[in-house]
C-alpha cells in the first residue's frame, strides 16, 4: 500500500477532472454523472489519504494548516457530492461550484507537508465534535454558494445553467441550506465554548477565533432576518451568501494561522 | 391604553432594529480584535437592546408565537443572553503564582471581579507541592501535573494532581495550571534588631524568559533595592529532545548591591543591608488560573434549546419539498 503521502495527490489530480468534466458536461448540455464518479473516486482516495496519516500521527487532521486545509477540501467536496446526490434537481450547479473548490487544491498543493504533534488540550472529544459541527456549517454554506453563482452567472448570461430551477426557487434552497448551516455553527460554537471550558478554564474569551466566529455567526443572523424585512432579489441574496462563506472561510483560515495561534499552549 | 402599550410593543418588536443590533455587535466586536476595545464589556450595549427587542417580539410578532420551533429558539436565546449577563456581573477570572511549600494567599489573586461577586475566594486552602512538566522537542509544552495538598473537614490533608485542563475545584472555584511557572529562591534575611523575615522571590516564568532570570528585592525595613538573578550554567532544557522541567542543580544565585557583587549557593549567607542575608534553597512557583463562572450549567441547558429549537423549525421547513415551487412559475428541467 502506499504510504500517506501517495494518495493525496492521486485525490487532488481526480478533484480537478470532476470539476473539468462537470463544466464540460453542462458547457454541452450534458448529465453531470461523470464529474460525479469521478468525485467519489476522489474522495475515496483523500479519505485513505487522511486515514493513513491519523492513524501514522495518532491524532485528526486539526493541526497545522495542511492539516486543516486538506481536511476542508475532503470535507467541502463530499458535501457537494451529497447535495448532487440527494437533490438530483440541483446537480448541474457542480460546474459552478467544483471550480471555485479547485482554488482550496491548488493552494492546498503549494502547502508543504510536515507531521505534527497535537497540543495536549487537544486530546478530548469535543474537539472533533467541534471540528466536525465547523465541516458541516461549512459544507451546507458551500452547498449554497454553488446555487448562489448559478443565480450571479444568470445575471449576466441568462440562459446559463439551463437544466437548473429558476433563481427564485435555487434562492429559496440555498436559504434553507443557510439555515441548516447555522443550527450547525450555532452546535460548533457551543462544543467549541464546552472544550474552552474544559482546556482553558473559560468558556468564551474574544480571542481572535472566537470574535470572528462571533462575527460570522451575526453574519447569518442578519442574513436570516434581513430575508424576512425587505424580501430582497434573490440576486442581493445571492451576493450576501458568497459574503458569509468568504466570511466564515477567513475566520477558519485566516485567523488561527494569522494571528498568535490562541488554541494552542504556550511554552 | 392597551391599545398604545401594544403599538409601543411592535415598534420595540421591529426586526429593523434587530439588524442594527446585530450589526452594531458585530462592528463591537470587530472594533475589540482590530482596535483593542474591550468588546466584552461594550457588547452588553447592543445585547441589552436585543433582549428587549425580542423579549417584545415573542410578546406581538405573529411569525414567532405561532412557530413552536422559533418560539423556542428565540427564548431560550433570550435566556442565554440573560445567564451569560448574571454569569459575568457574579463571575470571577483572574489568576495566581504560588510558591513551592507555601499556602494559597488570596490577597495575591489578580482578577477581573463581577460587582455581585459572593466573595469566597478566602475560603479557599491548598499548599502547592511539586510539579512536573513534560516538553517535547522544540520547547513544545505538553502535560503539566501539580500536586497541591487540600484540607479535608477533619483537617487533614489530601493530594490533588492539577493540570492545565484537570482543575482544583475549591468552592466552585476552578484552578488550572498555566504555562506561567518558573524558580523561586527561598530567602531568609536577619535584620540588624535580630527580626527574621523570610520570602521567596518569584523570577520570571521559565523557559519563556530563560535569558532573564532575574528580578529586584528590596531588604526589609531599609527600603533599599538590590538586583537578583540566577545564573544557570547549563539551561536545564534541551531544544531538540524531551525533556521534564526540573530545578538546576548547577544553579548559582548572584546578588548585586550597588557595586558589590554576590554569588551564592544554597545554603549561603551573606552580610546585606545591615542584616545578613541567607539563600535557603532554590523552589519553583506555579502559575494558576482561577475561574468562576456559576451559570455555565444553566447557560449550557439554553444554548442546547436554542440549538435544538432551531433544528425542529428547520427539519420541519425541509420536509417541506416546496423550495423549487417558489415562483409558482412552470417547472424547468428534467432531472439530468
Ligand atoms: C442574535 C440573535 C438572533 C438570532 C441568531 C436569530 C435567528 C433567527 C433565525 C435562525 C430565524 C429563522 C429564520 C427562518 O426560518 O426563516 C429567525 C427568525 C425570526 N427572528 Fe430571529 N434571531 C435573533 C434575534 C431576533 C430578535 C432580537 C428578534 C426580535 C424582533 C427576532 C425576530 C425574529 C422573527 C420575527 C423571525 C421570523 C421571521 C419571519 O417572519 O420569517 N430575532 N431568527
Amino acid at each position: 500500500m502506499f504510504a500517506d503521502g501517495a494518495w493525496l495527490p492521486i485525490a487532488l489530480g481526480l478533484y480537478f477532472a470532476a470539476a473539468l468534466s462537470a463544466v464540460i458536461a453542462v458547457w454541452r448540455g450534458r448529465s453531470v454523472s461523470t464529474a460525479m464518479t469521478l468525485l467519489a473516486i476522489a474522495l475515496a482516495c483523500h479519505t485513505v489519504a487522511i486515514a493513513l496519516r491519523w492513524v501514522r500521527l495518532g491524532h485528526g487532521p486539526y493541526v497545522d494548516l495542511f492539516e486543516v486545509l486538506s481536511s476542508n477540501v475532503w470535507s467541502l467536496h463530499l458535501a457537494v457530492l451529497i447535495a448532487a446526490l440527494a437533490f438530483p434537481r440541483i446537480r448541474a450547479s457542480l460546474a459552478a461550484i467544483l471550480p471555485l473548490l479547485q482554488i482550496l487544491v491548488i493552494w492546498l498543493l503549494t502547502v508543504p507537508e510536515r507531521d505534527t504533534l497535537a497540543p495536549v488540550t487537544y486530546d478530548t472529544v469535543w474537539l472533533p465534535i467541534h471540528v466536525t459541527l465547523g465541516k458541516i456549517f461549512l459544507g451546507c454554506t458551500v452547498v449554497a454558494v454553488g446555487l448562489s453563482i448559478v443565480i450571479l452567472i444568470r445575471r449576466h448570461r441568462p440562459e446559463a445553467f439551463s437544466v437548473l430551477p429558476r433563481c427564485r426557487a435555487l434562492d429559496e434552497l440555498a436559504y434553507r441550506f443557510v439555515l441548516i448551516a447555522f443550527i450547525f455553527e450555532t452546535l460548533m460554537l457551543i462544543a467549541g465554548a464546552i472544550w474552552a471550558q474544559d482546556a482553558w478554564g473559560r468558556y468564551w474569551a474574544w480571542d481572535p477565533l472566537e470574535t470572528w466566529a462571533f462575527i460570522t455567526w451575526l453574519a447569518v443572523a442578519g442574513y436570516l432576518h434581513q430575508r424576512a424585512v425587505w424580501k430582497p432579489s434573490p440576486v442581493l441574496n445571492a451576493i450576501l451568501v458568497v459574503g458569509i462563506f468568504t466570511l466564515a472561510f477567513s475566520t477558519f483560515f485566516g485567523t488561527p494561522f494569522i494571528s498568535t495561534a490562541p488554541h494552542k499552549g504556550a511554552i | 391604553m392597551m391599545k398604545t402599550l401594544h403599538g409601543g410593543l411592535r415598534r420595540l418588536a421591529s426586526l429593523r432594529l434587530t439588524l442594527a443590533c446585530l450589526a452594531l455587535a458585530a462592528l463591537i466586536a470587530l472594533a475589540g480584535d482590530v482596535g483593542g476595545w474591550p468588546t466584552g464589556t461594550l457588547i452588553a450595549v447592543p445585547f441589552v437592546i436585543l433582549f428587549v427587542n425580542l423579549a417584545a417580539a415573542i410578546a406581538t410578532h405573529g411569525a414567532l408565537r405561532t412557530q413552536a420551533g422559533l418560539f423556542g429558539f428565540h427564548l431560550a436565546l433570550a435566556c442565554l443572553a440573560l445567564l451569560a449577563a448574571i454569569d459575568r456581573l457574579s463571575g470571577l477570572s483572574g489568576h495566581v503564582e504560588v510558591t513551592q511549600g507555601t499556602a494559597f494567599d488570596p490577597t495575591l489573586v489578580e482578577a477581573r471581579i463581577g460587582p455581585l461577586h459572593p466573595g469566597s475566594l478566602e475560603r479557599v486552602r491548598f499548599v502547592q507541592g511539586r510539579f512536573e512538566i513534560d516538553y517535547a522537542p522544540r520547547l513544545k509544552r505538553r502535560e503539566t501535573r501539580s500536586t497541591v495538598y487540600v484540607p479535608d473537614d477533619t483537617g487533614n490533608w489530601h493530594p490533588v494532581i492539577v493540570g492545565d485542563d484537570t482543575p482544583l475545584v475549591v468552592g466552585d472555584y476552578r484552578f488550572y495550571t498555566s504555562f506561567n511557572k518558573g524558580f523561586a529562591p527561598l530567602l531568609s534575611y536577619i535584620a540588624a534588631d535580630g527580626t527574621i523575615h523570610s520570602g521567596a522571590v518569584h523570577l520570571p516564568s521559565y523557559p519563556l524568559n530563560f535569558f532573564k532570570q532575574g528580578n529586584v528585592w528590596t531588604i526589609p525595613g531599609t527600603g533599599r533595592e538590590v538586583k537578583l538573578w540566577l545564573h544557570v550554567p547549563e539551561p536545564v532544557f534541551v531544544e531538540d529532545a524531551p525533556w521534564r522541567f526540573r530545578i538546576p542543580d548547577d544553579a548559582v544565585l548572584v546578588i548585586m548591591d550597588g557595586a558589590q557583587r554576590y554569588e551564592l549557593r544554597p545554603g549561603d549567607t551573606v552580610p546585606l543591608g545591615g542584616g545578613r542575608l541567607r539563600y535557603e534553597e532554590l523552589r519553583t512557583w506555579m502559575g494558576y488560573t482561577i475561574d468562576y463562572s456559576p451559570m455555565i450549567p444553566w447557560m449550557l441547558a439554553a444554548a442546547a434549546t436554542a440549538a435544538l429549537s432551531l433544528a425542529w423549525h428547520a427539519i420541519g421547513k425541509l420536509r417541506r419539498s416546496d423550495w423549487d415551487r417558489a415562483t409558482g412559475a412552470e417547472e424547468r428541467a428534467h432531472v439530468r
